[in-house]
Formats: C-alpha cells, sequence, structure tokens
C-alpha cells in the first residue's frame, strides 16, 4: 500500500530524449517522507477514507513531478492575431512529460474518468506534434499546410485545405477548423455578394462544429464545444446536434452551391461529424488519430475504460505501422492492462527515472499492479520490482560525482538492498579531501549509519597518517575512537617524541597536544602525550622558581605519570632521569616512602626487561640508572626519617 | 523565523551553472550597475578546474566569463580584496591575480568584453613542496596590504609577499593541520583546524602561536573542524569561527578560554535548536544587518552570516533568533557578502548553481 512513500522528484536541465541522467543535473528533490504516515494514522480508521487520502496523495505527486518535467506549452497569446496563424507556436513538449500524464490519465487520476476520451483528446492535441517520425500527424499536415498558407490565393480551390480541415475536425481540433472554414474565399467582401449560398453554408457549418457537445468538465480557453457533465444531459444534446446536422446534410442549399471543391469538402466534414467510419479512416495518419476519432463522433457515450482495448485493436489493423513510436507503445501497453509492458516500454523508452518514479502510480489504482511490483521475487535476490527499478535508477545516479549524493534518497527507500548498497557508495568514496569526506560523513548522519561514519573516519585517519599529516590522523582516529588504532600510532608517534622533545621543541607539538584535549576525548596511550608535557612544565617551573609547592606540584605529577599503565616502559627511565632534582630536593623529600618504593619497583622491573628481546633502549648516558637509583635510595632514607 | 530587521523578503535570482562550483567572491567594481565576481569552478567530466571572472547587468543576467584561467588542480581557497585576489590549490600552490580594475579594464572599455573570454595570467604563483605539500588548508590577503598568508593540512604557516618569495612562519611537520587563516592586523592574524583549534599569531613576538584555544567546551566527545574565521577590523580582538556540528562561536583574546557560541548543537544556551546541524562552511561579520541595528553595544557580538552543507543561508546574532535567508535543498558551499553594497550576497550551491540575494 501507499504508506510512508518517499516523493522524489529530480529535475534535469536539458533532459536528453533517452531519458538518461543528464550530465548537467540541476537541482531540486523533494522528500516528503513520513507525511503519509502520520496523516494516515491520525485519520485512523475508515477505508474508504483512507482511499481518498491516498488517491489524493498519488495525484499531488503526480501533479509535483509534472510540473518540474516542465511547464505546460506556454499560452502564446499576441494582442493582434495572426487571421493567418493556424497552430501556436509553443515550446516544444518532451515526450517524458506526454509519457507522465498519459500514466496520470490512466492510473491515478480518477476525476478524468467520467470524461476519459476527451482527456484523450487533450492529451493528443498537446503532444501529436511529438508522434510524427517517418508517419505524418494532423499535426505535421497542419504545419506543412500552414507554410503554404500566405501563398495561396484561392484557398478553398486547394484540396489540401479541405483535407487538413476534415483531419482536424476528427480528432476534435474545433478552433483550428473553424478558423481555418472562416479562411475560405467567400468570406472575404468583394466576394460575399455572389457567393452568398455558399458562404452561408460555410457558416452553418462553422456554427455547428463550434456548438459541438462535448461530455466534460470545462473548456480551456479558446477551445470550442459546449460542456455538459452529466451523460444524460450531454445524450440530449447530442441526438439534438446530430438531428441538425442531418437536417443541415439533406437541405436544398446545396443545390445552388456551384463551387465544387467547397461542396464536396463541407459533405466530407458533415459525414464525419456523423460518423462515417470509411471517412474517418481517411482522414486520421496514425492510429491513435483514429481512435480518438472514434470516441468523438462513433462512440461518444463511452465512460470508462470499456471495450478500449478491443477498438485500439481495431485502429492498429486499419492503420498499421511499421516502427511504432514509445509513446504509442506505452497506450498500447497501458489499455492493455499489462503492467509488465508497461514498466517495460517505460524503461526502454523513457529510461530508469521514469520506470522508478511510475510506479507509484501504476499501483495506485490496481491491486493486481501493487501485487505484482510489490511482490518479493526469488530470482531477483528476494526483493520486489519496485526495489529493482529504484536500486537501478539509484546506481545511474551514482554513476556521476554530481548526481551520487542524490542517490541515498533512493537507497534507503529500498528496504532489503538499500543500505547495503548505500554503505558500498559510501566506502567508495575518496578520503583525500576533507571538504568531501564531511559531506559524505553528513550523509551518514542523515541516514543514521553510524557504523559506517566511523570506518570512514577510521579510513581518511590512516590515509593521512600514512601521508605524514600525523595531526589528521589523530583528529580523524579519536572522531572514529578508534582506540586501537591510536595505540598503535602511538608507539611510532614515541618514537619521535623520544628524540625530539625538548624544551624547544615542544612549541610543535604543542598544537597535536592541544588536539588531544581532555581527558573525555579518546586518545589511547596518546594521552601520555599529555601529561608527559604537563609535567614537563611543572618540572621546568619548579626548577625555575626552587619553590616547595612547585616541586611538589612537579613531583605529584611524576608520580601520576609513573602510576599510569598508558606510560611506555621505555619514557620510565627518562622521566625519573629529568626528574633527578626532584628527587634530590634539600628542603625535604617530595615522596614519601611508599611511592619512593613504587619508583624503586618500577625501575625493577625495567632492568630486568632490558634483557628480554624488542626492549627499546634509551639514549641516555650509561651511568643514568645507576644514579636514579642512588637518588632514589637516598630519597627514601630521607623519607623514612621524616615519617618516623 | 524572526524577520524583525527585514521587512521585506530579499530580491533572488538563480543562476545556473555548467560546472560545480568551489567558492565564489565579489571583486569591486568602479560602477553599482556592472558587478562582477570571481568563481573556481570544477568540471568534473573533464575533472577540470577553472578560474573565471563573470560580470553581472542589473537584469542578473550572466555573460560569457570576462577571464578565465586554468590553475594546476581544483581550488582549495578563494579570497578577494579590492586590488588582488588569491587561489590556493589542492596541490599546494598559491597564485595572486590583480583584480580586472586594477589592470584598468573594467570600467574604461567594456565594449570589447563580454563577447568572448581573455586569459588572464596571475601576478604572483609560489608552487613547488617547498611552500605546501598537500592541500593548502586557508589563504588570507591583507586588505590593501600586499602580504598573504598560507596555512595547509601539512601544518606549514607561510607569508607571501608580493615579489613571490615566502617566508616560513612556522612549520608544524604534520603535527597539526590547518583549515583557515584570517589577517586580524598587518602584524597577527588567526589560524584554524582541528578539534575546533584557534591559534593566534603576532609576527612581532614568537615564531610560535601567541595564544591557544582549544575548542572542548561543550565536553563532547565529538569534535571537529573550523572550516572559516572572521575578523572585524574594528575589533580585531574577537575573532569569529565556523566549523563542524553547526558550530559558529566567537573567540576574545581577552577572555581566551570563553568562547562566545552563537550556534551549536550542544549548547545549553538559550536556543532551543541549533541552526544547522552539519558544516557551516562560511562566516563573515554581516555589516548590513548591523547597520540596521545601530544600537548594539560594543560588548555584543556584530551579527554574523553563515552558510552550511544543509542548504541554509543565515544571520546569527547573539542571544537573538537566527534570521533565515535562503533554506535549499542542497549545501550552500560558499558566500560572500559585498563590500561595496553590503546588502549584495552572492552564493554557491551544491547543484552548480549561483544565487544572488538582494537584500531590501
Amino acid at each position: 500500500m501507499y504508506i510512508g512513500l518517499v516523493w522524489l522528484v529530480v529535475r534535469f536541465r536539458n533532459w536528453h530524449l533517452d531519458g538518461y541522467i543528464s550530465d548537467e543535473i540541476f537541482s531540486l528533490i523533494k522528500v516528503k517522507s513520513n507525511q503519509a504516515d502520520s496523516s494516515a494514522s491520525a485519520s485512523g480508521g475508515a477505508l474508504s477514507q483512507e482511499f481518498c487520502f491516498e488517491w489524493d496523495h498519488v495525484m499531488e505527486y503526480s501533479k509535483d513531478i509534472k510540473e518540474l518535467l516542465g511547464n505546460p506549452k506556454s499560452n502564446y497569446d499576441p494582442l493582434i492575431e495572426d487571421p493567418k496563424e493556424v497552430l501556436n507556436k509553443g515550446e516544444e513538449p518532451t515526450s517524458l512529460k506526454a509519457a507522465w500524464e498519459l500514466m496520470e490519465m490512466f492510473y491515478a487520476d480518477k476525476l478524468c474518468q467520467s470524461w476519459f476520451p476527451e482527456r484523450l483528446v487533450d492529451w493528443l492535441a498537446d503532444y501529436d506534434c511529438l508522434l510524427s517520425g517517418d508517419q505524418p500527424t494532423v499535426h505535421s499536415k497542419l504545419v506543412d499546410f500552414q507554410g503554404t498558407l500566405v501563398t495561396l490565393q484561392v484557398i478553398e480551390d486547394d484540396p489540401k485545405y479541405w483535407e487538413v480541415i476534415s483531419s482536424a475536425l476528427a480528432i476534435g481540433w474545433l478552433e483550428i477548423v473553424v478558423k481555418l472554414l472562416r479562411l475560405h474565399g467567400s468570406y472575404q467582401l468583394d466576394q460575399l455578394g455572389h457567393r452568398e449560398t455558399e458562404n452561408g453554408l460555410v457558416e452553418t457549418v462553422a456554427v455547428l462544429i463550434s456548438m459541438m457537445p462535448r461530455m466534460r468538465l470545462e473548456l480551456k480557453n479558446g477551445k470550442l464545444g459546449e460542456c455538459f457533465e452529466a451523460k444524460p444531459d450531454f445524450m440530449k444534446a447530442w441526438e439534438k446536434w446530430r438531428e441538425q446536422i442531418t437536417k443541415l446534410d439533406s437541405s436544398a442549399f446545396w443545390v445552388p452551391c456551384h463551387h465544387r471543391q467547397t461542396r464536396e469538402g463541407l459533405k466530407n466534414l458533415i459525414q464525419i461529424m456523423l460518423g462515417n467510419t470509411k471517412i474517418l479512416c481517411t482522414a486520421t495518419d496514425h492510429w491513435i488519430e483514429l481512435y480518438i476519432s472514434h470516441f468523438l463522433f462513433i462512440r461518444p457515450f463511452t465512460v470508462g475504460f470499456e471495450g478500449m482495448y478491443n477498438l485500439a485493436q481495431k485502429c492498429i489493423q486499419m492503420k498499421p505501422m511499421s516502427s511504432p513510436h514509445k509513446l504509442l507503445r506505452l497506450i498500447i501497453g497501458i489499455i492493455g492492462e499489462n503492467t509488465e509492458v508497461v514498466l517495460a516500454e517505460c524503461s526502454r523508452g523513457f529510461g530508469p527515472w521514469m520506470v522508478a518514479h511510475a510506479i507509484e502510480l501504476l499501483t495506485a489504482r490496481s491491486d493486481l499492479a501493487d501485487i505484482l511490483l510489490h511482490k518479493e521475487h526469488d530470482d531477483i535476490g528476494g526483493i520486489s520490482m519496485e526495489e529493482l527499478h529504484r536500486l537501478v535508477y539509484a546506481q545511474v545516479l551514482t554513476s556521476h560525482f554530481l548526481t551520487w549524493q542524490i542517490a541515498p534518497v533512493y537507497l534507503t527507500s529500498c528496504m532489503k538492498q538499500g543500505m547495503s548498497l548505500l554503505e558500498f557508495l559510501l566506502y567508495r568514496q575518496p578520503a583525500q579531501h576533507n571538504q568531501l569526506l564531511l559531506k559524505n560523513l553528513e550523509i551518514c548522519r542523515l541516514y543514521d549509519l553510524d557504523h559506517v561514519s566511523s570506518n570512514i573516519m577510521k579510513i581518511a585517519g590512516v590515509y593521512h597518517w600514512k601521508h605524514g599529516r600525523k595531526g589528521l590522523g589523530v583528529f580523524w582516529l579519536q572522531q572514529a575512537r578508534d582506540e586501537f588504532l591510536l595505540n598503535k600510532i602511538a608507539r611510532q608517534l614515541f618514537d619521535s617524541v623520544g628524540k625530539s622533545i625538548s624544551s624547544e621543541s615542544f612549541k610543535q607539538w604543542e598544537g597535536l597536544i592541544e588536539l588531544l584535549g581532555s581527558e573525555s576525548k579518546p586518545a589511547g596511550s596518546l594521552e601520555f602525550l599529555h601529561k608527559y608535557r604537563d609535567f614537563k612544565k611543572s618540572l621546568q617551573q619548579a626548577c625555575d622558581r626552587k619553590t616547595l609547592d612547585a616541586a611538589q606540584h612537579a613531583a605529584d605529577s611524576l608520580m601520576s605519570l609513573m602510576k599510569n599503565p598508558s606510560t611506555p616502559q621505555r619514557f620510565w627511565l627518562p622521566l625519573l632521569y629529568d626528574s633527578l632534582t626532584l628527587l634530590s630536593w634539600p628542603a625535604r623529600p617530595l615522596l614519601n616512602v611508599s611511592q619512593t618504593n613504587l619508583l624503586l619497583n618500577k625501575l625493577q622491573e625495567l632492568s630486568m626487561a632490558s634483557v628480554r628481546p624488542g626492549f627499546v633502549a634509551s639514549d641516555l648516558p650509561a651511568e643514568a640508572l645507576n644514579s636514579v637509583r642512588l637518588a632514589l635510595a637516598t630519597n627514601l632514607g630521607r623519607a623514612i626519617l621524616e615519617e618516623q | 523565523m524572526a524577520i524583525t530587521n527585514l521587512p521585506k523578503n530579499p530580491e533572488i535570482h538563480r543562476i545556473p551553472q555548467p560546472k560545480f562550483i568551489d567558492a565564489i567572491r565579489w571583486l569591486s567594481s568602479p560602477s553599482p550597475f556592472q558587478k562582477s565576481f570571481i568563481t573556481s569552478l570544477y568540471d568534473s567530466d573533464y575533472h577540470t578546474p577553472s578560474l573565471e571572472i563573470h560580470s553581472l547587468d542589473p537584469s542578473k543576467t550572466l555573460t560569457t566569463a570576462l577571464f578565465s584561467w586554468t590553475p594546476p588542480s581544483r581550488i582549495s581557497s578563494l579570497k578577494s580584496t579590492p586590488s588582488l585576489f588569491a587561489a590556493s590549490t589542492f596541490l599546494g600552490s598559491l597564485h595572486i591575480f590583480k583584480t580586472p580594475e586594477e589592470m584598468s579594464v573594467l570600467g574604461n572599455d567594456m565594449s570589447d568584453l563580454g563577447s568572448k573570454t581573455s586569459d588572464m595570467e596571475p601576478v604572483v604563483s609560489v608552487v613547488g613542496r617547498e611552500f605546501h605539500v598537500g592541500s593548502v588548508g586557508g589563504v588570507d590577503l591583507m586588505e590593501g596590504g600586499s602580504e598573504c598568508v598560507t596555512v595547509g593540512e601539512d601544518g606549514r604557516v607561510n607569508l607571501v609577499v608580493e615579489r613571490g618569495d615566502f617566508r616560513r612562519v612556522f612549520d608544524e611537520n604534520g603535527l597539526v593541520s590547518y583549515s583557515a587563516v584570517k589577517w586580524a592586523s598587518p602584524a597577527e592574524f588567526v589560524t584554524g583546524g582541528c578539534g575546533f583549534g584557534l591559534q593566534w599569531w603576532d609576527l612581532r613576538q614568537s615564531s610560535a602561536a601567541v595564544a591557544q584555544f582549544k575548542g572542548n567546551w561543550d565536553h563532547g566527545t565529538t569534535s571537529g573542524i573550523i572550516h572559516s574565521i572572521d575578523i572585524n577590523p574594528s575589533r580585531k580582538h574577537t575573532c569569529l569561527a565556523g566549523g563542524s556540528s553547526g558550530t559558529v562561536f566567537a573567540w576574545d583574546l581577552r577572555r581566551p578560554q570563553e568562547p562566545i557560541i552563537l550556534s551549536s548543537i550542544g549548547s545549553s544556551d538559550t536556543m532551543t535548536h541549533p541552526l544547522s546541524e552539519s558544516e557551516v562552511w562560511e562566516v563573515q561579520y554581516d555589516c548590513y544587518t548591523n547597520s540596521l541595528n545601530s544600537n548594539i553595544s560594543s560588548s555584543r557580538i556584530l551579527p554574523a552570516m553563515i552558510c552550511s552543507e544543509d542548504g541554509i543561508l543565515a544571520v546569527i546574532g547573539q542571544g537573538e533568533e537566527p534570521t533565515e535567508l535562503l533554506a535549499e535543498p542542497c549545501a550552500i558551499n560558499s558566500f560572500d557578502i559585498d563590500n561595496q553594497n553590503p546588502s549584495d550576497v552572492i552564493c554557491s550551491l551544491e547543484w552548480e548553481s549561483i544565487v544572488i540575494l538582494s537584500r531590501p
């Protein structure tokens, strides 16, 4: 069902006709997820209500997409109308939008069901121009005729004139028919006198055409016909209109009309309006045109989709095509009520974008399609068709630098495989540049992919570490809270610390130590660096100031360092050697008995470790160990005396 | 959102671009009707970066680029002053150009321009491993001066003088990486980097930073990177910084351990929720909003404009509700307030477009 639908709308600039991703992706994603969810649970109940609600939302979704696929043909409305301009030159519509409207009409718009044939007429009026390929269409014939219009002296003598009029009438382009009829020579003032009857007939036909009853809610500005909402009213009006036409057909005025072309042309139009199958067939080019003319003049009372497929088959037989246009193939699929064919045509003709987005429409009305598209298929990895198509589209998006950030929106709506694909995608992104990295991490944050983001940070940390940017490396590993790796790099870091730390070079280390920051941040054994720096500072102060307080403070930080398990063994001796002045502080012993014992034990441990393999000897003078031992022993003696 | 300062909504123009925009800056122009700006672009199809100067007429339509130049790699940072602009690259080079006005091209004879793109050449180029290894994180040109400071991921702080020589101020040997820099005075500048760290440097004193700020005010376990710093010439002791997790704060050198937080996820400030939860890519003091409320006391932080990864362009003031100017579906990667006419703001969007805002 339609709950928790993620509405995804991506607009492309310069959408290529093949429907694939254009390089120049433009903007706008709309994610309206869960909006449906929350209000659905709020309404909580009546099935019909839910149904309406669902339908409204599908329509809203469809409207959003249509808007993004391009605005409707700009209704070009010049102040001074050119009487010879029959067709409005609007923007060329895209077949993608044509296909979308078609899908909407058949699957989502429940309002249009009662006046469905008229919707189809409107659709063809907008998109007939797309269908002309190797075969002419009414639109292309009109365009051709418009080109020759200026050069024609006596318009009504040209058989083409009557031909395009009957074609336009057959597919219901009434305003064009009336406009063309009024270009008839008999309207000219100098001819009106001797062609009165002829002019009368032309005008009568034009008026009858403009009065054609149509079963629809409304007509757009400038379109002709009389609208009827209710079927009984429409039927009554239709009968009356037909009567008038029949009356005109058998009228006596035809006899004094001497202009043969006019007489035959008008009679032809009357036959079209009376629903003459043969003439309709000659007036139209494509089967869809013939199909629509059937609805207009032969089966005007058709409601809904009854018998549509059979009629279409009949029309195709009468107007066979060697290579049908993709829109026509789509129509056949739709009226054949074959969801698989529709999907296949969408994907073949309009690309993965269309398929991924059209599924929402396909499932809106039909439970059968809903089952088909949402059933999990074992042969495609246990995912549904819906998910499959979303995945396919997401993959298209991921193939380009600019569009890959949109892919997560689709991937996260894929229940089964989307998230793992997204993870894979995120791992594949380069980690060199912090800015790009942060953008990826933002995606992780949005979709609650904490484990992925911590892995990405680890990758970045190791990358920067290896490239000599130790600070950045430590930062990212800290962000990832990877104590294991931090401990690992700590050993490498201590090697350089052991060699280079002196009071001058501490300036360089200062920044990194600041970064390691407070104790709340995980730093692994790097925490030692922080304490080491503090100890060095207090030792410096003790030596400078020579006050007891400063010395005691330094001794305390020495003890905390020596007690701390994260202090590497190799620093024990250098630490103690540095603190010789503290151990033999003249005023009083700074360390008590137990503290001194602890240090002596450490010293013992150290000398035992020195015989083991892998011991890193410090580069202190050889007598360092002895002098520390001596100082500790002296201190122990003084401390014992003090404590007694 | 409180819109007390802006009675009317700003005029917004969107100009789609064929390439990704890394950074964007206004350039000063002799005429208010003929504005120009510089963008650093990246063509992701051909992996080619470029630097282009465009001019903008009052109808806000974009002509072909007036000038263009192909840098050796993608631009990492871009700054402009009335006479010069500087661009640093991912490969660690720096290129300084004279502005078109300085070259006395704009304003004199515009008729030749606009139809075709001319090449421009940097007046100074510094390249090589001696200078920076890896990406230059930030660059700043001194207003009216000729010195340019660059900081990099490699932890180097360099000072480039106009002749093209450079002096190493400090080298961290990669122990610290810098991502932003801003001059405070002719002898002082502030750098920013990982862990919300800020460093104050004084060229007259020692070679190392004279003051450090460590950003562990939130006592949280996560930290972030400073992306942008701004300093107002009239209050050079206070610097404004923006970075990860929607963090925007001011650091007053006189109270170095007490940052004034304007926006942050972890802050227990009066604000109920932060303006943004993701990266704040750029911060700048907004002298336009400042001029509207002239009664801002000298102890208050001046209003600041920010742009963020989650698509927000907003003005925030100390203890005030922020004013959102744009809320886009994609990231706003950089913006610039026009110095000559501070009501105009230009910004670049993730999805290849430029937005120009003219505030009423």
